[in-house]
């Protein structure tokens, strides 16, 4: 061999010498590129890592409450409540069947069906059940499963069930408010969303105590405060359902109206829904609050108005008589009266009122034109329908889905114009919503200043700043003053002369109001000759007018007229309610 | 077995015999930088323990539990090398080799943890161990007694006697360890490549020709060329360490979060508790890539410390290795300070990006057992050897060539100014 072996001890500890300065070059190597990562190119990786780890999270705002009140007490009518989703992880699973049995036990859902949803390939996720209750999510913890969790979610909670559902509307599952106040008022209800930005592990877990952190709170949504009265809106309710089902119709609205404020005290529907339970509701048309949403005919509840704008204009005063012929030709058509008008003959204002008298309110409107249904008396008419009673647009209520209701034009169209006119005088040939009814009566009765129909009282910030919502005048002087003075007396002599039973104390409440017997226009043009919505516009007062009262009941097939035999005794039950409830203020006098 | 056939035969000892009877103090100091580097990568583990216990689903406590039991182990197996003979350990190399070459195959027939594809895990119930930590020990011991008697027959550079049962040997581990992919297991190419540089530095300081050892390096370099270029999966690697940021989502991830990691560390670090890379971000938060994780906690001061800590390791044994008693044990500490410093560098490498990516743990730092328990072991051969260190051995048989023995001297005698050998002083 080339070396002899005394030599190697010394070129061992030269080698040795010689790797050991190798090694430590390169921890010199290694210790330049640490000062180049960690110290030159700190921001770079700096900024790497946070792109990475800092995570902005969306902290959900509580979602409003919405009010009433009760006896002067504010009671919640929509609470929200924490209810748990159960969810698995199919990769956590153990012992498969197990697991969904004891679930299953909890939840009283069924075995099988989880089993077979947390075999799911492919997914980390599958959503077990939904809505269970605190109890039932803490029994499922206490288990300890494997892969099986679960997350709270707000729901909309309904203290008082069924209550004002088409009012209120609903909240979707993906929270977002549908139909009613909860559509109507979404973005206030919700509130602003606050955020969360936080240094997170790799599954975007906020790690605790990182100083990274900045936390913007939600802010919780507002407090909403009706203007519904709790006894009154169930009284309401159950009276509408009842007054339906005794007259066989399909269906009704009722509204009581502050014709001081404005303010709903009631509303109602017929049929209704369970706002819990919506998704089970088949029929979108029930989401709809119909006293706002839908515009019928009105018949002859219209005549008060007629009266009272003719009043208003000077053609006609309380006290006037005329010659009733009991029938008139327009436009080549006959205007006639339903039999029990008495027959031709002198009649009064009160008359026309209380016997229905559509050539009465057609001889208004004549009046309106100095003895003719003229341009001069059609644009009047028309000047009152749409100005002082703003009637044909939106009153601009809270509720989505509102109707115009139509008012025709008073241009002539060739098309006899004046016969349409004179139906209008005695509420045919137009349109009109409950809600435009009740705040278009309410004008007249309260003087003259027409409000603005609301169903908001007051809204409370999360602050608890409360902001009332004030009375909103859209018309100041829709008739005199002398016009209600006028036109009360004589609501309150129809009541007395038509049959309620029990009757009222005339002498200690006023209680007036008009019947309506509409016809029902088919969709091809002309009326049904059988079908008929009966309806009514009444005030219920004891000095003035305290509460205005509108009931239309859709088609009844009870016998008599529809608006006596099906509108009027829905009127007559609220009216005494208030009353007996001592929630009218009698007469002085 | 031709070494033990060899060694055997009676021959003429040099002076290193007579100095293996002085017995002195050991290297204290070697034993408390060890326990340092092991209270770093027990601090660390702890510190991200909810990490790593979350991610895994065990207790909180389950990581440092298991940490401490392997340094337990770890601590029997140091002083059963540091107390039980050189010499038996030697006779035990061969047994022990072959029982690590039989555990690699029950590991490669084994099915393997998927989460570690490369590592070779021999399993008895709840214990396991990688047996190339096995392989590195008992190899270790095996050329070393396998090379000294090579020496002391002067055979060390003969093709028949010395190099060619090593390629054999080295041929046959590669197989095993690194080999083709046909079982279960992927190649362990980084256990390989320590396994290389342990016994290549060996052969190094045992006296092979220079251009022998140029050669091998050459024929070595051919070989990495030609594995990794029909392997997809390797050029992918290869790419990714030449532009780890290129590549962040897929095959650089590691290599991106690792930079990630440390660079976010800056000058002094995020905080013992305040590691968010551990947070699932960089994966084998607490085995491989426990650097990363320290360097972002203790950020460049203190990661400047910890290499300052692995150099002084290194010079304690560099220095043991200058004054083995004999060659044996020179080779053999040698051998050790290959192992740890090869492994250091590659590990380290990887996670600064200046090497590629090789799965291997962090000396004594990293959480694991095998690599803890096998790497005290070591250690306490080599703190055995302390005991026996002399300047005598390299100058007693070195009469012939006066040029280089002063060259030595000189270095030695400057060195002795600090020398902490009592029985040294005076010997000039």
């Amino acid at each position: 061999m080339a070396l002899p072996n005394t030599h190697t001890p010394i070129k061992a500890v030269s080698r040795v010498r010689l790797g050991y300065g190798v090694l430590l070059v390169i921890i010199a190597i290694f210790g330049v590129r640490l000062f180049y990562v960690q110290v030159i190119r700190y921001n770079h990786y700096k900024t790497a890592a946070l792109s990475d780890q800092l995570k902005q999270y969306e902290i959900p705002a509580t979602r409003g409450v919405i009010k009433a009140s009760d006896n002067g007490q504010l009671v919640p009518i929509v609470l929200n409540q924490k209810l748990y989703t159960l969810y698995g992880d199919p990769s956590y699973i153990k012992n498969l069947d197990k697991t969904a049995n004891q679930l299953s036990a909890i939840t009283g859902g069924t075995a099988t069906k989880y089993a077979a949803l947390l075999k799911t390939k492919d997914t980390r996720y599958v959503v077990l059940a939904k809505k269970l209750t605190p109890e039932q999510k803490d029994k499922i913890i206490k288990l300890k499963l494997p892969g099986i969790g679960t997350v709270a979610q707000d729901y909309r909670t309904y203290p008082q069930g069924t209550l004002a559902a088409q009012i209120l509307g609903f909240v979707d599952d993906g929270g977002t408010g549908r139909y009613g106040l909860e559509e109507y008022f979404n973005k206030q209800l919700t509130g602003t969303p606050g955020s969360l930005k936080a240094i997170t592990d790799i599954n975007g877990i906020p790690l605790a105590s990182s100083p990274s952190n900045t936390e913007v709170p939600a802010k919780k949504g507002d407090d909403i405060v009706t203007t519904l009265d709790l006894a009154m809106q169930q009284q309401v309710e159950t009276t509408l359902k009842k007054g339906v089902e005794q007259s066989k119709a399909s269906g009704g609205s009722a509204v009581i109206f502050d014709p001081k404020t404005g303010a709903v005290k009631a509303m109602a529907n017929y049929p209704s829904y369970d706002p819990s339970q919506y998704f089970n509701v088949d029929n979108a048309q029930l989401f709809q609050n119909a006293a706002v949403s839908q515009p019928i005919e009105v018949g002859s509840t219209m005549k008060t108005l007629t009266t009272a704008a003719a009043l208003d204009q000077g053609v006609i005063t309380p006290n006037t008589t005329y010659y009733d012929p009991s029938h008139w030709t327009v436009d080549q058509f006959n205007i006639t009266n339903i039999e029990e008008d008495g027959g031709a003959g002198t009649k009064s204002i009160a008359d026309i009122l209380n016997l229905s008298l559509n050539t009465g309110a057609t001889w208004e409107l004549m009046q309106m034109g100095g003895g003719q249904i003229n341009l001069k008396a059609r644009t009047a008419w028309y000047d009152y329908m749409t100005n002082h009673y703003r009637l044909g647009k939106a009153t601009g209520i809270e509720q989505g889905y509102e109707a115009d209701g139509y008012i025709p034009t008073p241009k002539d169209n060739g098309a006899g114009i004046n016969l349409t006119y004179a139906n209008t005088a005695f509420g045919q040939a137009l349109t009109a919503t409950p809600i435009q009814m009740a705040a278009a009566l309410g004008a007249v009765v309260n003087g003259g200043t027409y409000y603005q129909p609301t169903l908001i009282a007051q809204t409370i910030d999360s602050s608890g700043k409360v902001s009332n919502r004030a009375p909103k005048v859209l018309e100041k002087n829709a008739v005199s003053p002398a016009v209600t003075q006028a036109i009360l007396p004589i609501l309150d002599y129809v009541v007395q002369k038509h049959n309620f039973y029990p009757g009222f104390d005339h002498s200690k409440y006023l209680v007036g109001g008009k019947t309506g017997t509409a016809q029902i226009a088919k969709p091809g043009g002309g009326y049904y000759d059988e079908l008929f919505n009966g309806t009514y516009a009444g005030v219920v007062g004891g000095d003035s007018a305290q509460y205005v009262i509108v009931v239309f009941i859709e088609k009844p097939t009870n016998a008599g007229y529809a608006g006596t035999a099906a509108a009027q005794p829905v009127f007559g039950s609220i009216a005494h309610m208030l009353i007996d409830e001592s929630l009218v203020t009698p007469k002085t006098h | 077995m031709r070494p033990q056939t060899t060694r055997r035969r009676a021959r003429p000892q040099p002076t290193v015999k007579t100095t293996l009877g002085r017995k002195h103090r050991p290297d204290y100091f070697l034993l408390v930088i060890c326990a340092a580097l092991l209270a770093i990568g027990l601090v660390v583990v702890f510190a991200i323990s909810p990490a790593l216990s979350q991610a895994a689903k065990v207790s909180s406590s389950y990581f440092v539990s298991r940490q401490l039991l392997a340094i337990g182990l770890a601590i029997i197996a140091f002083i059963a090398t540091a107390q039980i003979p050189l010499r038996v350990w030697k006779g035990l190399a061969i047994p022990m080799l072959l029982f690590a070459g039989f555990a690699t195959i029950v590991a490669l027939l084994m099915p393997v943890n998927p989460a570690y594809p490369a590592h070779r895990w021999v399993r008895l119930g709840s214990f396991s161990f990688q047996s190339v930590e096995l392989v590195k020990f008992a190899a270790l011991l095996a050329v070393a007694g396998f090379f000294a008697s090579r020496i002391d027959d002067d055979s060390i550079n003969d093709w028949q006697k010395t190099i060619k049962p090593l390629l054999l040997g080295v041929l046959i581990a590669g197989v095993l360890i690194a080999g083709p992919q046909k079982l279960h297991a992927q190649s362990d190419l980084g256990s390989m490549a320590v396994l290389i540089a342990l016994v290549g530095a060996m052969c190094f300081v045992a006296g092979f020709q220079m251009k022998r050892i140029l050669l091998g390096a050459a024929v070595l370099a051919i070989l990495v060329v030609m594995v990794i270029l029909p392997s997809a999966y390797r050029r992918e690697r290869l790419a990714t360490f030449v532009h780890p940021e290129s590549n962040c989502q897929d095959a650089g991830y590691q290599a991106c979060q690792a930079l990630i990691a440390v660079g976010s560390g800056g000058m002094a670090g995020l905080g013992l508790g305040r590691s968010v890379q551990a947070y699932g971000y960089l994966p084998e938060a607490a085995n491989d890539s426990i650097f990363a994780i320290y360097a972002e906690k203790f950020g460049f001061i203190g990661s400047v410390m910890l290499l300052g800590l692995l150099a002084a390791l290194f010079s304690r044994l560099k220095t043991i290795a200058e004054r083995a008693p004999d060659n044996f044990s020179r080779l053999l500490t040698c051998g050790v300070l290959a192992w740890l410093s090869v492994q250091s560098i590659i590990n380290i490498g990887a996670m600064l990006g200046l090497l590629p990516l090789k799965g291997i743990t962090l000396p004594l730092v990293s959480y694991g057992g095998t690599s803890v328990v096998f790497v005290a072991a070591a250690i306490g051969l080599v703190f055995q050897v302390s005991k026996y260190t002399s300047f005598s051995a390299p100058l007693a048989v070195d009469n012939q060539e006066q040029g280089r023995q002063s060259n030595d001297n000189r270095h030695d005698g400057r060195r002795l100014r600090g020398a902490y050998h009592p029985d040294l002083s005076g010997r000039r």
